[in-house]
């Protein structure tokens, strides 16, 4: 089995020095940022720079250059609902560590991200969800199935669609957590890649409770069968928690200094 | 139904280690795929052989090898003779002598022996210590030191002594480290862990994880080498992906089946053969286990090795 496939979530435009800094194209906290997830551990990278209605093209290219040149091309995921921008993204893309991953696509007015990604031999993150959250699992299969079938059909490899689950806030829907674990182990049964936005569960928790519920959530889910998620690296307790769990689950050998790699 | 070839593709190798220079420097490692399975994948190299001798000398061998170094009289000759066999790709130099609990030689006793071996082949050298911890960290370090420019591979350093050797063979001298386990999967990887956070550079390590002759616990070498490779090529664990090399001689040639005299076992037949074929059904199975290379001492076990090697190349 592969290793646990980590995304880092904190290049985002929800946060306020970052989305300043995609604003006027300054690198610095970019390039800290970016180099913090990368320190610790994260394999991937997600880029969200928001709607990006205006400039979406032009701020997603610079953003791919200017991380793969300062990080030995470092794989990325490009999250936006620019879908221009994500096709200005790849262009400049190198994938000498990994392919581009679109993030993302869902069941409804976002399915043809599925077709983007097979147009440029991507991997993509299908949510599956369409309206609004599914009552339960025959609808987030349902979904799956649909999406997985699109996929295939344009001639992309299964392994390159990435199903999300929809992780649910605990605070408020504490009762569908359970649902979204057998989700991932249908995920799982089935031979598919799976992620999604994990650290959702803990949204509006206190600050020292949020590691300790993501990481718990985490090692379910791989006990589940979860391949990725999109995390925050620099969480210790959480990257902890999954370098263990890869070691319990065969996907790293184990040695005593199996946390500092 | 016809047969349809599906290769096993690993997107990961094994390290290239060069060692020795000049036209005689060997490399070992490379590989892609599993031992021997040049069906899946191009070897890019082959496994090379070596051939040992001691400090002790012709006194120390055992008589049936001793009769091919017949004339030699110095460690120098006896270095040249080593190396004109057929087969030979590296000599190793064993400084057993050094152990405190045998001969216990003076670390300037054993560099002068050293640099005598040294100046009397071109072939790319393997210098090994006693084993014993303390010693090997104050001699191991000077053969690095009076090897310098050779680009010898130094044996070992182990999880007690990896500071001393892995920074004067790696980081001082840029020799290449040898970093010895005790067929213990999780050991051989924290060891390269804490060799290459010395500073070592990962690409100038090679691991000894241990070997047993076979039949004497054997399948724990097999299953330990064998994981190695799986995890250096499936999970690309780039902690792994140290070429092996594994010093046969030096467990084979002690087992009863090797020195029990025919006088005392009639019925196991002349020693010197089961000498020789304990030898080299042990470096056939660590070969095809995973080892990059093998260290055997019968002139007889070189040639054969060689010839199996080219065989399945």
């Amino acid at each position: 089995m592969a290793k646990f496939v980590s995304i880092g979530e904190r290049l985002s435009a929800t946060a306020p020095s970052v989305n300043k800094a995609f604003m006027e194209r300054d690198p610095e906290p970019i390039l800290k940022r970016a180099g913090d997830q990368l320190k610790a551990g994260a394999v991937y990278l997600d880029v969200n720079i928001g709607p990006a209605e205006n400039d979406g093209e032009d701020l997603m290219k610079w953003c791919v250059k200017l991380l793969q040149e300062n990080f030995d091309n470092v794989p990325l995921a490009l999250d936006t609902a620019n879908k221009k921008a994500i096709e200005a993204g790849i262009s400049v893309y190198n994938r000498s560590k990994g392919k581009p991953i679109v993030n993302s696509a869902n069941a409804s007015d976002r399915i043809e991200n599925i077709d983007l990604a097979a147009a440029n031999d991507a991997i993509v993150i299908a949510l599956c969800q369409a309206e609004g959250i599914c009552s339960d699992n025959d609808e987030r299969m349902m979904h799956c199935q649909n999406m997985l079938e699109r996929g295939m059909g344009l001639g992309m490899d299964p392994s390159d669609l990435w199903f999300d689950p929809l992780f649910l806030v605990v605070k408020g829907q504490q009762d569908k957590q359970m649902e979204i674990l057998e989700a991932i182990k249908m995920f799982s049964d089935m031979g598919l890649n799976s992620t999604g936005g994990l650290s959702n569960n803990s949204n509006g928790m206190p600050k020292h409770i949020r590691p300790i519920m993501d990481s718990a959530l985490v090692a379910m889910c791989m006990m589940q069968g979860l391949t990725s998620a999109i995390v925050n690296p620099n969480d210790t307790r959480l990257m902890e928690t999954i370098k263990s769990c890869d070691v319990f689950k065969g996907n790293t050998l184990y040695a005593d200094s199996y946390l500092e790699l | 139904m016809p047969f349809n070839q599906k290769p096993q593709k690993f997107n990961a190798k094994i390290n290239t280690v060069k060692i020795g220079t000049g036209d005689k420097a060997i490399e070992i490692g490379g590989e892609s795929s599993f031992p021997f399975y040049s069906f899946d994948a191009p070897v890019p190299v082959t496994q090379k052989v070596g051939i040992e001798i001691t400090d002790g000398g012709l006194e120390a061998m055992p008589e049936c090898i001793r009769a091919y170094y017949d004339g030699a009289s110095s460690m120098g000759d006896i270095a040249r003779k080593a190396a004109s066999f057929e087969g030979v790709d590296f000599l190793a130099l064993l400084l057993d002598g050094g152990d405190p609990n045998g001969a216990n030689k003076s670390t300037e006793e054993l560099i002068a022996i050293v640099k005598e071996v040294a100046e009397a082949v071109d072939l790319p050298l393997v210098v090994e210590g006693c084993k014993n911890v303390e010693k090997d960290a104050e001699l191991l370090p000077k053969v690095a030191e009076a090897l310098q420019g050779r680009n010898v591979l130094v044996m070992s350093e182990k999880e007690e002594n990896y500071k001393a050797i892995g920074a004067a063979a790696g980081l001082a001298y840029d020799q290449i480290v040898g970093a010895e386990s005790a067929v213990d999967i999780n050991l051989a990887k924290q060891l390269n862990v804490i060799t290459t956070q010395l500073g070592v550079n990962g690409a100038k390590v090679v691991m000894n994880v241990g070997t047993a002759a076979v039949g004497y616990g054997y399948e724990y070498v097999v299953s330990t080498m064998d994981r190695i490779k799986g995890a250096a090529l499936g999970q690309n664990d780039n902690m792994l992906q140290m070429p092996i090399i594994t010093p046969v001689a030096s467990e084979t040639w002690g087992v009863k089946e090797a020195s029990a005299s025919e006088a005392d076992m009639p019925e196991w037949g002349p020693v010197e053969e089961r000498g020789i074929d304990m030898e080299v059904s042990t470096a056939a199975a660590d070969l095809a286990a995973g080892s990059d290379a093998v260290i055997l001492r019968h002139p007889k076990s070189v040639e054969t090795i060689s010839r199996l090697i080219q065989a399945l190349a």
